[in-house]
């Protein structure tokens, strides 16, 4: 029997937690301290060995730079996918490996988002063996409702590097609806769960009747959290300060004390911002308000608005034209400013009964409790939250499968060859919503082979498969001998051979740094540009109802910009920083004409 | 070819309700999905999806229908005059949201987002009244779905024919109207 369990994991970008069934209902597992929540932070020694959890964040004040902290925002992606600013804002480097991106801890020791989270998962099954007095080696292991294909499997790779089978990969929000209805079977509902985490965001909108529970719609963005939170406090932080330049070790304190502030004022009206001997014996203090926080996470929590729209009229689509509650789960929907602006974009009073940091994790055991048989007459069916599709000609895509359809999913494709005896057909395949092929993610390359004969005659079948895990999988069917085929999806960065990698490497890593440094002033100077005319048309508009000194801001911070890209030093972070100063003066402006066009 | 009706257990008519198909779908779920006990495989599950999709759509299921009614029929890609003038307007509402679009994402600062506020919120406007006049000319056609299998089942397709095409092109536009509303939103 117990080699039967499965537990249920929440692999989160600040904590993470690990459940199973017991009895027909979910717990969280307590570590030997008796805590339930791991930090999913790593450490690496220098003779090579990890430490994960509580004591890694202890050791990050002396190991700043080995280690590695919200590792959950770069796993499963690609370099070139990485901003600028979220490289900058991480305390450890990143740089372009062969597949995805490597961290580098000293000449000779790298690491990757994999490894980490590997890490970080044999910690929580050692903790759930410890607990329960027995080994382990299944789990569900949940993601963001809006993770890729490649960000799925890299978390499902690195569960099974931690020793686990991964028995399903399940949506965090889903997740959350479970432990919300587990004691509602016999109600019909339908709700929303709004999933504010330390590093993602998503909402999902369910049917809950008769024990299925079934996703209707789906959105998110896993580039959006609590650690945006931080960065725009710190940044306030470092204003006040008067700082340009800071070392690892002062911005990673400066994070530190912001992340404090943000929590510290989810309860509080004011609170004193302290960094004793912050450089050499210099100490700082300033004493910050909630409503002065609020104004600066404002834009950072504006931007679920329209993820949630979106899901709502996704939803509508599909016939769903109301929600009873609106769920709130993951850390971040502490804030009393998140709570208050959904009660008034929605006309909702959110539903708080789930622990914000416990539900996803409770959601996972139950679904684990689902496939080991300790949970009966529950049933979960989800959607797949991004659409997928395959390059076309002129470089357009071609859904196969619309996001927001259930899953498992299947949908095929006949494709002829175009001359004779062609030998094999490459077929790009892609995710995401935009209509040129190249502004989606690119899951990689398949190749169909076809057997020899004339123009148009050769016929071969493609299907494509979305698993329970959201996973794609692709399978060729030869019509003449009716065999099928699994068709590998070749990663686009391991299409050269191996030796040209190993040069693309060592290339980008010697050019990495011109790159970054033209990249971001490229980056700064198109703000610039956009900037600069979008000033005076807003003027023009709305001008006249700002008050005097706010224009003397606004023209002032205009000229600086002006300044800054007419002379040939290319000062970047000069230039970053009178575009944020610009940015920050015409807010009221922004605001002003958002509102004259709802008039 | 599979038949959809079959797979949910429903007969093989155009005259189905949302409601209805729901159920049937809800009920082949919970009984043959992988993850009970007395569950099949993940293809039948994906079978299941797919037959509740096709059905759900007046579009989709009409032209199931008639694959399953006639073998070889012969697509028709005429459009009703009524509908190419609906098609010429639909096309300056597009334009207008592509407009809107393109230069929203093209700006990366807040006060550039603000300048197109004005012009978005007009844009979803045209938008959302294509969608309506697009539903009311594929709810009349649903509305005749009963004489189109009455005339079917004495061998005359050619007004199933005709309609499905009709109902092609409006789903085309409700859909390419949808993208552009939802891209909207997120201005």
């Amino acid at each position: 029997m117990n080699e039967d369990l499965i537990i249920g994991i929440d692999l989160g970008t600040t904590n993470s937690l690990v459940g199973v069934v017991d009895s027909g209902f979910p717990l969280i597992l307590a570590d030997e301290d008796g805590e339930r929540l791991t930090p999913s932070v790593v450490t690496y020694l220098k003779d090579g060995s990890a430490v994960t959890g509580r004591e890694a964040v202890r050791l990050r004040k002396l190991e700043p730079e080995r280690t590695i902290s919200s590792v959950k925002r770069f796993i499963g992606r690609p370099f070139d996918q990485i901003s600028t600013d979220q490289i900058a804002a991480s305390d450890y480097k990143i740089q372009p490996a062969s597949i995805g991106i490597e961290i580098p801890l000293s000449e000779t020791q790298t690491t990757s988002p994999i490894e980490v989270s590997a890490e970080i998962l044999r910690r929580l099954k050692t903790v759930a063996e410890t607990a329960l007095g027995h080994k382990v080696s299944r789990a569900v292991v949940t993601v963001p409702a809006y993770f890729s294909n490649s960000q799925r499997e890299a978390t499902k790779s690195a569960a099974e590097s931690a020793g686990l089978t991964v028995e399903r990969v399940l949506n965090e929000p889903t997740a959350a609806a479970l432990a919300y209805g587990l004691d509602k079977l016999d109600e019909q509902q339908t709700v929303a769960v709004y999933d504010l985490g330390g590093g993602t965001f998503d909402l999902s909108i369910l049917q809950m009747k008769e024990g299925l529970f079934e996703v209707v719609s789906t959105a998110g963005d896993t580039q959006l959290g609590g650690d945006d939170l931080d960065l725009v406090i710190a940044k306030e932080i470092q204003r006040r300060l008067k700082l340009d330049e800071l070392t690892t070790s002062e911005s990673s304190r400066i994070r530190v004390a912001a992340c404090e502030a943000k929590e510290s004022l989810s309860s509080s009206d004011t609170h004193l911002i302290r960094l004793p001997f912050f450089r050499g014996n210099e100490s700082f203090e300033t004493e910050i308000s909630q409503s002065e926080i609020e104004a600066i996470m404002l834009p950072v929590i504006e931007r679920t608005r329209s993820i949630c729209r979106r899901a709502f009229a996704e939803a509508q689509n599909k016939g769903v034209d109301s929600i009873d509650h609106l769920i709130l789960v993951g850390g971040s929907t502490r804030i009393p400013l998140v709570r208050r602006s959904l009660e008034e974009w929605f006309e909702i009073i959110p539903n708080l009964s789930q622990h914000p940091d416990e539900a996803v994790a409770l959601g996972a055991a139950i679904q684990a409790g689902i496939l080991c048989g300790r949970v009966r007459e529950v049933l979960l069916v989800d959607v797949t939250p991004l659409s997928l599709g395959i390059e076309t000609f002129g470089g357009l895509m071609n859904v196969i499968i619309p996001r927001n359809s259930t899953i498992p999913a299947k949908a095929g494709e006949m494709f002829t060859n175009a001359v004779a005896n062609q030998e094999i057909i490459a077929i790009r395949v892609l995710q995401g919503e935009r209509e040129m092929a190249r502004d989606n993610w690119l899951l990689g390359e398949i190749e169909i082979p076809f057997q020899p004969g004339p123009k148009g005659n050769v016929r071969v079948g493609v299907q494509f498969e979305i698993d329970h895990n959201g996973i794609l999988e692709v399978l060729s069917r030869n019509t003449a001998t009716d065999e099928d085929h699994i068709l590998k999806i070749e990663s686009s960065a391991v299409d050269v051979d191996d030796s040209s990698v190993e040069r693309m490497v060592s290339e980008s890593i010697d050019h990495a740094f011109d790159d970054m440094n033209e990249r971001i002033w490229t980056e700064a100077r198109m703000k610039s540009e956009e900037l600069l005319p979008a000033v005076e048309s807003a003027l023009e508009l709305v001008g006249s109802k700002l008050p005097e000194d706010e224009l003397a801001e606004i023209h002032e911070a205009a000229a600086l910009v002006k300044g800054i890209l007419t002379s040939d030093l290319k000062d970047v972070p000069a230039l970053k920083q009178a575009n944020d100063t610009l940015d920050e003066a015409t807010q009221t402006l922004a605001a002003l004409l958002v509102e004259a066009a709802f008039k | 070819m599979t038949n959809l009706f079959a797979i949910l257990g429903l007969p093989e008519t155009l005259l189905l309700n949302l409601a209805e198909i729901e159920e049937a779908w809800r009920t082949a779920t919970k009984k043959g999905h992988p993850d009970q006990e007395s569950g099949t495989t993940n293809s039948v599950s994906a079978d299941l999806n797919r037959a509740r999709s096709v059905l759900s759509s007046p579009a989709e299921r009409l032209a199931h229908w008639l694959e399953l009614k006639v073998s070889d029929h012969e697509p028709n890609h005429s459009l009703s005059p009524n509908l190419m003038d609906l098609f010429a307007t639909i096309n300056t509402a597009l334009q207008k949201a592509d407009s809107v679009i393109s230069r929203n994402q093209n700006s990366t600062t807040a006060l550039a987002k603000a300048l197109l506020t004005k012009e978005s919120v007009d844009a979803q406007l045209g938008i959302q009244q294509k969608m309506a006049h697009i539903h009311q000319f594929k709810e009349s056609i649903v509305d005749i779905f009963p004489q189109i299998e009455e005339a079917a089942s004495s061998g005359n397709f050619e007004s199933a024919n005709r309609n499905l095409s009709q109902l092609k092109f409006l789903t085309k536009w409700e859909q390419q109207c949808q993208a552009r509303l939802l891209s909207l939103l997120e201005c």
